[in-house]
């Protein structure tokens, strides 16, 4: 058996037997289609940057080899016609598509418990959530079962998972990544992000999939992103870290393991500043306006004639169709973002909410526009206010899930990067600490979340 | 604000989606207390200059005008829930008035 080949077997012996333990990373997965992959670029080689690396994928990410189903049941047993541009350039560099990994239907959730086939649990604690909506593939990777997987963010659904499961999680640039195949949820926040036990694993998968794409207008016109060399210290490296992310009510074990982070950037030669970004309140209200008012738009599309099952109610015309079958089809927290979004846009409410929103959106993206602009490179925060949560503690109070997001969605509705990096443990749990950068700046975000990666790791080699 | 159960069903409505009886109280609660929520907006001072902030915002990048082919390795019908003589199959859209 070849290097390769042998390579796809252990991955597949891993994710099966993960899932035998009731992980439910997995939505799709064939370990014949992995194991002719692996044959298959052996027998044509390629000199490309992920050569054999085992990639799962998050379910709302067009595949050819499997379905597509967003975790939904109006979406059961679809196949696209079409792969994505990231996937297709994944294969390129000569990874090997492993799986499809579960997710809140259509990416909406902070627990991966919304999914319509089950929910993941977490790697570690069966009883806790992975995060989400990206848990599938953040609970797949940190369990072994993948090197890197893929996921998609339109308010911290990368990265949240990522702090939650102990592993690294990146949201590139709104632009840097190629949203074509990506299942629209909110257009103007969407954007394919990755997972990896490192910084450098899930930063090659960036590079891979990165660049321009005809296929996506939003694509920015900037060549692919290469890894960048990765400094011994941070000298020159001037990191904000805002006061509005550290509140009197964070997790006393969030706040140890980020003060240690900074203390270790610090070492490292970086230039702390206390910053501010005064408008970080509103962005949790402003997401929850705009993000569902794009998704009652997008999935409208939803409507049993194009997509997915059709559930007709025995009488009556096609309107009387399409309420059934988005009735059945949709789960309950899509139907309440539907909602949210259809009475947010409806007349009478539109300037009261939508356009106040987007008012809103304007001032947070200024405020770090204002903050990069006055000298500092990067900030740090915590990625989440809390570790992971027991399944089912916030499924009845869909506010109190949304405020799972509350460091992360910033970064969306800003159009910036950012990156979860573990930081250390609280109570045994993982925590993750956020690096953000302006847009386009993720090579500078990479040199600064290897360093500290590594000052971690050391540190805790040394405990 | 307070959101009420009428209100929910004529968004429903609006959104094409059945809810079903039973579930319209719990639904409106969840939704009322979304509404709630994201409703401190409105105390909130977000003045009138986003419009020169957006004009500074650099422009959309756009890509030639040219045919291409589409991007199917499929056909149609392959994924048309019905598809006949070239055509996708769908639910008459209202009931003929000579019928």
């Amino acid at each position: 058996m070849t290097a390769l080949a042998e390579r796809a077997r252990v991955a597949a012996d891993r994710i099966e037997a993960a899932e035998r333990r009731g992980l439910h990373a997995v939505l799709a997965f064939d370990r014949n289609v992995l194991l002719e992959q692996a044959t298959k670029l052996d027998a044509a080689p390629t000199d490309g940057a992920l050569t054999g690396l085992v990639i799962g994928v998050k379910d709302n990410i067009a595949t050819l080899e499997y379905p597509t189903t967003c975790g939904s049941r109006i979406l059961e047993g679809y196949r696209s016609p079409y792969e994505a541009t990231a996937i297709k350039r994944l294969k390129r560099a000569g990874a090997l598509i492993a799986c499809k990994t579960n997710l809140d239907e259509f990416a909406m959730g902070s627990s991966t418990e919304h999914s319509a086939f089950g929910r993941t649990q977490h790697p570690e604690q069966p009883d806790l959530v992975p995060g989400g909506s990206s848990g599938g593939s953040a609970a797949l990777v940190a369990s072994g079962g993948a090197d890197a997987a893929l996921g998609s963010e339109t308010g911290g659904s990368v990265r949240q998972p990522a702090s939650f499961c102990g592993i690294v999680g990146i949201k590139p640039t709104y632009g840097r990544v190629s949203r074509y195949g990506l299942v629209a949820f909110g257009s103007s926040l969407d954007q394919i992000g990755m997972f990896g036990r490192d910084v450098r694993t899930a930063g090659r998968v960036l590079c891979a999939i990165s660049g321009r794409d005809p296929n996506d207008a939003t694509s920015a016109d900037r060549p692919p992103l290469e890894f960048p060399e990765i400094p011994n210290d941070l000298l020159g490296f001037t990191i904000g870290v805002p006061k509005e992310y550290f509140p009197d009510d964070l997790d006393a074990g969030v706040r140890a393991a980020c003060d240690r982070a900074i203390a270790h950037l610090r070492k490292a030669g970086a230039k702390i500043k206390q910053v501010s970004l005064p408008h970080t309140g509103l962005a949790i209200p402003t997401y929850y306006i705009l993000a569902p008012a794009e998704a009652s738009s997008n999935l409208a599309r939803y409507d049993g004639v194009r997509y997915g099952p059709r559930y007709a109610p025995g009488e009556g015309d096609v309107q009387a169709m399409y309420r059934a079958t988005r009735g059945v089809g949709f789960g309950p927290e899509v139907r309440r973002r539907i909602i949210v979004g259809t009475y947010v846009l409806s007349a009478g409410y539109y300037d009261a909410y939508y356009r106040k929103a987007l008012r809103a959106r304007w001032l947070i993206a200024r405020d770090f526009d204002s903050v990069f602009a006055g000298g500092v490179d990067l900030l740090f925060t915590p990625s989440t206010p809390t570790t992971a949560f027991r399944a089912g503690d916030k499924l009845e109070d869909p506010v109190a899930m949304y405020l799972a997001d509350v460091f992360s969605c910033p970064a969306n509705l800003a159009w910036v990067t950012a990156l979860s990096v573990p930081v250390g443990r609280s109570d045994g749990l993982p925590v993750g600490g956020q690096f953000i950068a302006p847009q386009f700046g993720e090579a500078r975000m990479l040199q600064a979340a290897s360093v500290l990666e590594a000052l971690v790791d050391r540190a805790a080699e040394a405990r | 604000m307070t959101l009420s159960r009428k209100d929910v069903e004529r968004i429903a409505e609006l959104a094409a989606l059945h809810v079903d009886e039973q579930q319209l109280p719990q639904l409106t609660q969840q939704i009322a207390r979304i509404i709630d929520y994201v409703s401190q907006l409105d105390a909130a001072d977000v003045g009138s200059d986003a419009a020169t902030w957006l004009a500074t915002s650099p422009p959309q990048p756009l890509r030639p005008d040219e045919v291409r082919p589409a991007d199917l390795t499929r056909d149609l019908k392959s994924f048309a829930p019905a598809f006949r003589e070239g055509v996708f199959v769908v639910p008459r859209l209202t009931a003929m008035e000579d019928e």
